[in-house]
């Protein structure tokens, strides 16, 4: 081999391979971390992606997702050309359509429903990515309909509910300063790997990490005190710890009588907790509970990372959360150098970026007010008081029962219907609804469902803004051409915007959104887009224009600087202006079942204790959802080299409960619920705890959501109980493929 | 100078971003079998409640002697000059597995063709400055390449630092 070719076979960037290097982010993984992209770009085509060295993000590296890049970008179920439903739902049975036709079907079909049912039978959902938003929350409300909701309707929005009942905003860990960590339910080295140099420098440095969880992760396995609790027991670890800090009068008094509400009941409450009773509910040694609380509470400062879901994701689950950060403010570790520390939110979901955005007024056009009831309004109004968008899991409920109004179409972006417990019933009732249109980068299974499909691309293709607490900021720019047909998801909103008639850029000086459409019919607002951007970020001093001056992304100029204890100036935004241990919102819906303003611990409805009788049944705690370092969600299993890391559907089973059910690793085996079962593989491993078993969600081949009922969803949050109810597992036939069965 | 790889076994979290950026920087086609040219591994021991777990990415080591290379009965595997990679020559392979045999950590893969196929150290990216893929993309920095000297000493450094009771 020449030394040419060997450059070109190595991607060697540079004139003589012409192989050119352009920056991007990566949003397979879309919660917060976004990584910096080096595209290798050769003809036009991504040969090879690397992590950006200057984003202080990701810092040069990835995880095995988004090292995955290409096959994500080029494969071969990727939507090429908008498409029309010719036979029965569920048939996949397409045929290619114009933009144009797509479009005109789709407003048509708007304009007639709205016509006859009002506005507000329409549905818009949006799921990953999250850039769209903003955007589609907007098209939602100009269009008229209050039912605009997210797959934040189960992931992170119930945690930040516990913290803004309790403080009013969510307080982020701040690792630098931090002298003790704890971290519940969270395994940042496979989920935000852009946190792992981060946590082992801390490590490194003499940091003491306690981790609860019911899971060895590896963070567990870096912890001076592992809490290996039994599934659906954090509410009663976190009111024993309080406990312990109160009786050992380990509690920050100035604190706790200077700013709190409610705290003689908390600790009445509290009391109740011994460490005897909480080892027997929570499987956790008695004096190891004792030990993390003394840790957290006497090493000044501690930091507690809370994941975004696990804790929540429980039928009491904001109950949980709730009792858990108290401790925050028990310990005098809210709002101080080291400890949990406020910021203002500035752009998707980021907060403390060192800048505020007009993000907020762009997606509410109007009020809540002028609008008809939303989705969930009546069956979760703590949700409903809290959240600026509906609770989609109430859909199935309202389209069965037409109540308040019936529901009679859908604009999905990256919908998955495999998310919600149940899945087989809400896609039961998603499938009667009269119009339903897909907008995704893949033929999906939710796609098969839809009368009309349209291709979005990823985030190489198009442009996205993002920010990071870094006090850092990108604006990307299209690395390589649209894939086929395929456009942005937001030229796809500001076009239906148009065709709609909406006065969509009511703030931009002009009723009519700037836009073209290519002769094949396909929507290009760029202009619009950035004109958005430009209005939205006119708070923070930063300009579309500037941005694209530093491909690589910039420091945000003048960054917001952190403060503390901002408490003393202005109060917490609680109704009591303090730190809520008995929430004054919650107390206005005692009378709802599983809602009280202290944080009560109770079992999940199905578990060992709750319910005996199916546990006899089905002895085993079925705990969904953790985690793999090659996934993420459902969105990497179609990649070669993603799925050859875990090629099955498996569940993780504890060595010694397979010895006693006679199975080995690899075997085939079913997990079975009244509602259904499937088949998947055995994984031996003693991640898991004796008596758990662990099921990763979202295979189409073994899809675990069908063993949940659509109602086991806490009342406070309307979250899934997808942490912890029961199963049975048995070994099947070798042969036996992966399956799902499903009992209606 | 010779490179090495080097894994921190206390940094290694087992998230296999280093598998996948090879599988990209070679443009590896796997099929159901495990031709991957880094792998990593989960090592538990205990049980529970003292289970732990540990993770190793391993890929080829490329020995100073290297047993694969005296191995070879074709000369297909060989030593390359500035970066002292092990390499193999796949037009002089004859699929014929006396490197299997003869490799202390089982890395010789077969691809369809039938002959040996392994990770060469990036080392035209070392020729050009860039480190290999798999080190790059460390999210915690466990996996690094140089020379094992220079490694070394930073192993001590920390071992020093640990001794002296600093961190």
């Amino acid at each position: 081999m020449d030394k040419l070719e060997r450059m070109t076979k190595g991607k060697i960037p540079g004139a003589e391979t012409g192989i050119e290097v352009r920056k991007s982010i990566c949003t397979i993984c879309d919660p917060t971390t976004q990584c910096g992209l080096d595209c290798y770009v050769k003809e036009g085509r991504i040969v090879k992606v690397e992590g950006t060295l200057e984003n202080p993000q990701n810092a040069g590296t990835l995880c095995a997702k988004g090292a995955a890049q290409r096959q994500w970008v080029y494969h071969e179920d990727r939507l090429r050309t908008p498409l029309k439903r010719v036979g029965p739902r569920g048939s996949g049975q397409m045929v290619p359509i114009s933009w144009t036709e797509a479009l005109d079907i789709i407003a048509e079909n708007l304009q007639t429903i709205k016509a006859e049912s009002g506005p507000e039978s329409v549905i818009f959902y949006c799921g990953y990515p999250k850039q769209p938003r903003p955007f589609l929350q907007r098209l939602a409300m100009l269009y008229g309909s209050p039912n605009y909701c997210t797959e934040s309707s189960a992931c992170a929005t119930a945690a930040a509910m516990a913290w803004r009942l309790i403080y009013g905003q969510v307080g982020a860990p701040e690792l630098a300063k931090a002298k003790c960590v704890f971290a519940l339910g969270r395994n940042p080295f496979h989920a935000n790997t852009t946190m792992s140099r981060h946590l082992m420098d801390a490590r490194d440095r003499g940091v003491k990490f306690i981790v609860a969880d019911p899971r060895v992760t590896p963070l567990a396995s870096i912890a001076e005190i592992h809490l290996q609790l039994r599934p659906g027991t954090d509410g009663a670890l976190a009111l024993a710890m309080a406990n312990v800090i109160i009786s050992e009068g380990l509690h920050d008094r100035e604190f706790v009588s200077e700013w709190t509400r409610g705290f003689d009941e908390f600790r009445t409450y509290a009391s109740e907790f011994t460490l005897a009773r909480a080892e027997e509910i929570t499987g956790v040694p008695a004096e190891k509970i004792r030990e993390a609380a003394v840790l957290y509470a006497t090493s000044k400062p501690a930091a507690m990372m809370p994941s975004s879901s696990p804790v929540v994701h429980h039928v009491h689950g904001v109950q949980y959360e709730r009792a858990t950060l108290a401790l925050v403010g028990l310990t005098g570790n809210f709002d101080v150098p080291g400890g949990n520390v406020p910021a203002p939110p500035s752009w998707l979901h980021v907060s403390g970026a060192g800048f505020v955005s007009r993000e907020h007024e762009f997606e509410m056009p109007r009020p809540w007010s002028e609008l008809p009831p939303r989705l969930g309004q009546t069956r979760f109004p703590v949700w409903t008081e809290m959240v600026n968008e509906c609770q989609s899991m109430d859909i199935p409920r309202q389209i069965a029962t037409g109540e308040p109004y019936p529901l009679r179409a859908l604009v999905g972006f990256g919908m998955n219907y495999r998310l919600w417990p149940d899945s087989e019933g809400l896609l039961a009732a998603v499938k009667k609804l009269d119009f339903i249109v897909d907008v995704d980068l893949f033929a999906t299974d939710t796609s098969r469902y839809a009368d009309i499909v349209l291709p979005t691309c990823s985030s190489l293709e198009r442009s996205e803004l993002r920010c990071y607490p870094q006090k850092y900021a990108i604006y990307t720019t299209p690395v390589i051409e649209p894939l086929g047909e395929s456009r942005s998801d937001t030229d796809i909103i500001f076009a239906l915007a148009q065709k709609l008639g909406l006065d969509y850029q009511v703030f931009l000086d002009g009723a009519s959104p700037p836009g073209a459409y290519h002769p094949n019919g396909a929507p290009d607002f760029t202009e619009a887009f950035e004109a958005s951007l430009d209005w939205i970020l006119e708070p923070s001093g930063m300009t579309i224009a500037e941005l694209k001056k530093h491909p690589a992304g910039m420091a945000v100029p003048d960054p917001i600087p952190v403060t503390y204890k901002k408490y003393q100036k202005s109060g917490f935004s609680t109704p009591s202006g303090k730190m809520e241990f008995s929430s004054a919102i919650l107390e206005k819906y005692a009378d709802y079942p599983g809602i009280d303003s202290l944080p009560l611990y109770t079992e999940p409805p199905y578990s060992p204790v709750a319910s005996p009788e199916r546990f006899g049944d089905y002895p085993f705690v079925l705990n969904t959802g953790a985690r793999l370092p090659m996934f993420i969600h459902s969105r990497t299993f179609r990649l070669p080299w993603t799925r050859s890391l875990r090629r099955d559907a498996a569940a993780d089973l504890n060595p010694a409960d397979a010895q006693s059910l006679g199975i080995a690793q690899g075997d085939r085996i079913e997990l079975a619920t009244p509602t259904g079962s499937i088949r998947v593989r055995a994984n031996l491993t003693h991640m898991v705890r004796p008596g758990v078993v662990h099921m990763f969600h979202g295979y189409p081949e073994a899809d675990v959501n069908t063993l949940l009922e659509g109602d086991y969803l806490d009342a406070i949050s309307g979250f899934p109980g997808y942490k912890a109810s029961l199963c049975a597992v048995r070994k099947v036939a070798p042969g036996s493929a992966a399956a799902t069965e499903v009992k209606r | 100078m010779s490179h090495a790889f080097y894994l921190d076994l206390d940094r290694c979290t087992g998230c296999m971003a280093c598998a996948v950026a090879c599988m990209d920087q070679n443009d590896l086609e796997l099929g159901a079998e495990p031709t991957a040219w880094r792998q990593v591994f989960t090592v538990e021991s205990g049980t529970y409640p003292e289970a732990r777990l540990r993770y190793v990415s391993l890929a080829c080591m490329h020995c100073e002697d290297a047993p694969c290379l005296m191995a070879c009965p074709t000369g297909a595997i060989s030593r390359e000059a500035g970066t002292r990679a092990v390499r193999v020559n796949a037009e002089l392979c004859i699929g014929c597995h006396s490197c299997s045999i003869a490799c202390p950590f089982g890395v010789p893969r077969f691809g369809k063709d039938g002959t040996m196929q392994k990770c060469d150290l990036c080392s035209i990216r070392l020729e050009n400055g860039m480190e290999p893929a798999c080190v790059r993309v460390c999210p915690t920095k466990a996996l690094r390449q140089g020379d094992p000297n220079t490694l070394n000493q930073d192993v001590e450094r920390k071992a020093a630092e640990r001794l002296a009771g600093s961190s």
